[in-house]
């Protein structure tokens, strides 16, 4: 089943370069699913700090995406690898908890085919659940 | 800095397991800088006890303070307000910073989330080393600001020892021999002269002291 | 005290000494002891026991040289820093000399991470050069650390060890100019394959005088296979073998082996004994005590000197 119809609640940190009408173009998803889609833009995706997935995490999400720019074109050069680092980090600390590491996701776009952030999320709704609804919200 | 490493969190799960309000309280001097006590590392923690809370069904309130240090009495008073609301202090200081606590509220339980390492200094991002042992007779001059009785996995003063080649310790290769670094600098600076004679054998108890060691000073004294 | 040092007594004489290392067990048999002992008596002048070596618990070295004397033997007492502080160190100074024991060898000592205690606190009070220091001020002026008068000083040869082979080369020679000065009598050396390195070596030994004022034993070890050389090799903090020895090892079969160690090790005594400079030889021959009197044989070196 996709994300969308299971009903999961999403987060998704992404690289403000991506989109640069990002806020207008999230409007449209963030009016139908309220609650259920968050959007984060970062001035660079190496800005995420473990603590903003693990709150997100506590907030109820049952799954967080870092999207980042595409390998090689980090307008602050390196932003995207220590990103990777980052998310790495924290999966080690949420399956402390007994949190699956599937639920924290690095999405790193291809050069050739720039979306909206719209497209991009809508994207991520249609793809198969991996994990379910997390144990920190229906406890 | 004094560094320090974040215990396995099933060990910190266990021994605030009898609670049900805990203070997780920060330092942001030492092990802020080896990234283990700090205010972040504060909010990763306790993000992930009130997570494993809700998980497993357990009634559990995770609040979060930092202070400056956790050392000195007139940071460490900043919990004098709030600390009764809560049944255990779950503290990321140093070992020193946990016991300081401690001292100034006896009858709250104050729990370590650390364990202290060693005294060290930040090599490279995310690259902390120990470079002194705190041995209360610092010889530094002799030895070209290298410790032997820190660096050198023998603790000698009259080194190098028969084992060791290309630089490295024989005890571990990722170590550099400290002696073959003392050497160098020596001969580069031209003062190998200050190796000539013996060394002589360290007085430890300097370092041991006679249980807990302290210093004294009458001029600072109220 | 009337016992004296065989070992002394052979260098001061001029002629070229031999020692070999007995290692004790790892139990609390002393027939292993006195056996190994018997087998090496009449081949050599003194005998080595090693102290815990490589951080392994073994019959300790001090009673093992007790047995040893008990067989009218001349045993070096091996002594080490790592597990003893400078109380339990000057006081088996003390006990050695009246057992009798007349040769002492102060060494560091390996780690204690290499052995089969790693959990073990390494005490490394002193460091064998200031053990070297405090065993010949206890000699020769009978005090302890600290100046305390003793109401009989031991009465010891003072060894030492250097390794030609470790780094960095230029200091090793300074390390032993250091040991001298310290008060070291003899020195023994890591096991020698790399006859030119240990030549240089005792050049620039010689180049300070060094050679008159401490007697220099080089080390043989017999390679018991060319797996063995490629393990010293690769494995062996400090140790160097050439690629050569290596070479020569394999290239005869495995069954032959051993002997050609033991040829290795004759040659190189050979060496060893028209090099200037050098006084003796120390034979390092782990866990394989026996072949100890063949090497000596054929390196001409039996009968030892009687005296």
């Amino acid at each position: 089943m996709d994300q969308k119809s299971a009903g999961l609640n999403l987060t998704i940190f992404f690289c403000q370069q991506l989109d640069p009408d990002q806020d207008v173009n999230r409007r449209a998803l963030e009016k139908e699913l309220g609650e259920r889609i968050r959007f984060f833009p970062l001035p660079c995706s190496g800005r995420i700090d473990p603590l903003h997935l693990m709150r997100a995490l506590e907030s109820g999400a049952d799954k967080v995406y870092l999207v980042t720019c595409p390998e090689g074109t980090c307008r602050y050069r390196e932003g995207n690898l220590r990103a990777q680092k980052r998310i790495a980090f924290t999966q080690e600390l949420i399956e402390e908890i007994g949190l699956e590491r599937e639920r924290l996701e690095l999405i790193i776009t291809s050069a050739g085919n720039p979306v909206t952030i719209d497209e991009m999320a809508r994207g991520l709704l249609a793809r198969e659940a991996s994990v379910g609804p997390s144990p920190v919200r229906v406890s | 800095m004094i560094t320090a490493e974040r215990k396995p969190l099933t060990e910190i799960k266990e021994m605030i397991a009898p609670y049900r309000k805990v203070l997780v309280v920060g330092c942001g001097s030492c092990v802020a800088e080896c990234a283990s006590g700090g205010e972040k590392e504060v909010g990763l923690l306790a993000s992930a006890l009130r997570m494993d809370a809700k998980i497993s069904g357990k009634e559990l309130e995770v609040k979060e303070m930092t202070l400056d240090r956790q050392c000195v009495y007139e940071f460490i008073d900043q919990l004098t307000d709030v600390i009764d609301e809560y049944d255990v202090v779950l503290s990321l200081g140093c070992g020193a910073g946990v016991q300081a606590v401690a001292e100034v509220f006896p009858k709250v339980h104050i729990v370590p989330a650390l364990n202290t390492t060693f005294i060290g200094e930040t090599k490279e991002a995310g690259l902390w080393v120990e470079n002194c042992r705190a041995c209360g007779d610092c010889k530094l001059g002799f030895f070209a600001a290298v410790c032997p009785i820190t660096r050198c996995a023998k603790g000698l003063l009259n080194g190098p020892c028969g084992g060791s080649r290309t630089e490295c310790c024989e005890v571990d290769p990722d170590v550099p021999c400290a002696w073959q670094l003392i050497i160098a600098r020596l001969d580069d600076m031209g003062r190998l002269d200050l190796l000539r004679k013996v060394h002589p054998p360290a007085d430890w108890s300097k370092q041991q002291g006679k249980g807990p060691r302290k210093i004294y000073r009458k001029d600072q004294r109220t | 005290m009337n016992i004296e040092s065989k070992l002394k007594k052979v260098l001061d004489r001029g002629d070229f000494a031999v020692t070999a290392e007995c290692g004790p067990p790892k139990g609390a048999d002393p027939e292993v002891v006195k056996s190994k002992g018997k087998v090496l008596s009449s081949y050599v002048d003194s005998i080595n026991v090693t102290d815990n070596q490589t951080a392994v618990v073994r019959l300790c070295s001090l009673a093992a040289c007790a047995l040893l004397k008990a067989e009218g033997l001349d045993p070096v007492f091996q002594i080490v820093t790592r597990d003893r502080n400078r109380i339990a160190l000057q006081s088996d100074v003390l006990g050695a000399s009246a057992l009798g024991i007349r040769n002492i060898l102060c060494l560091t000592g390996d780690h204690q991470s290499f052995g089969n205690q790693p959990e073990a606190k390494g005490v490394f009070d002193i460091d064998s050069i200031q053990l070297v220091q405090t065993v010949r001020q206890m000699r020769d002026t009978s005090q302890i650390m600290g100046g305390e008068t003793l109401t009989e000083p031991p009465h010891l040869f003072i060894g030492a060890v250097e390794n030609p082979f470790a780094d960095p080369f230029k200091y090793r020679v300074a390390r032993l100019a250091k040991k001298v000065d310290a008060g070291a009598e003899f020195i023994q050396t890591q096991c020698i394959f790399n006859l030119n390195r240990f030549k240089k070596w005792i050049g620039l030994a010689k180049d300070q005088g060094l050679d008159n004022k401490v007697y220099i034993l080089g080390g043989i070890t017999p390679l018991k296979s060319a797996r063995m050389a490629e393990y010293m090799a690769k494995h062996v903090a400090g140790m160097d073998v050439p690629e050569e020895i290596i070479s020569r090892m394999k290239s005869v079969p495995a069954k032959e082996q051993r002997q050609e160690g033991v040829r290795i090790a004759v040659e190189t005594i050979q060496a060893l004994r028209d090099m200037d400079g050098v006084h003796g030889i120390h034979i390092m021959a782990i866990e394989w005590e026996e072949i100890v009197p063949q090497i000596v044989q054929e390196a001409n070196l039996f009968p030892r000197p009687q005296v």
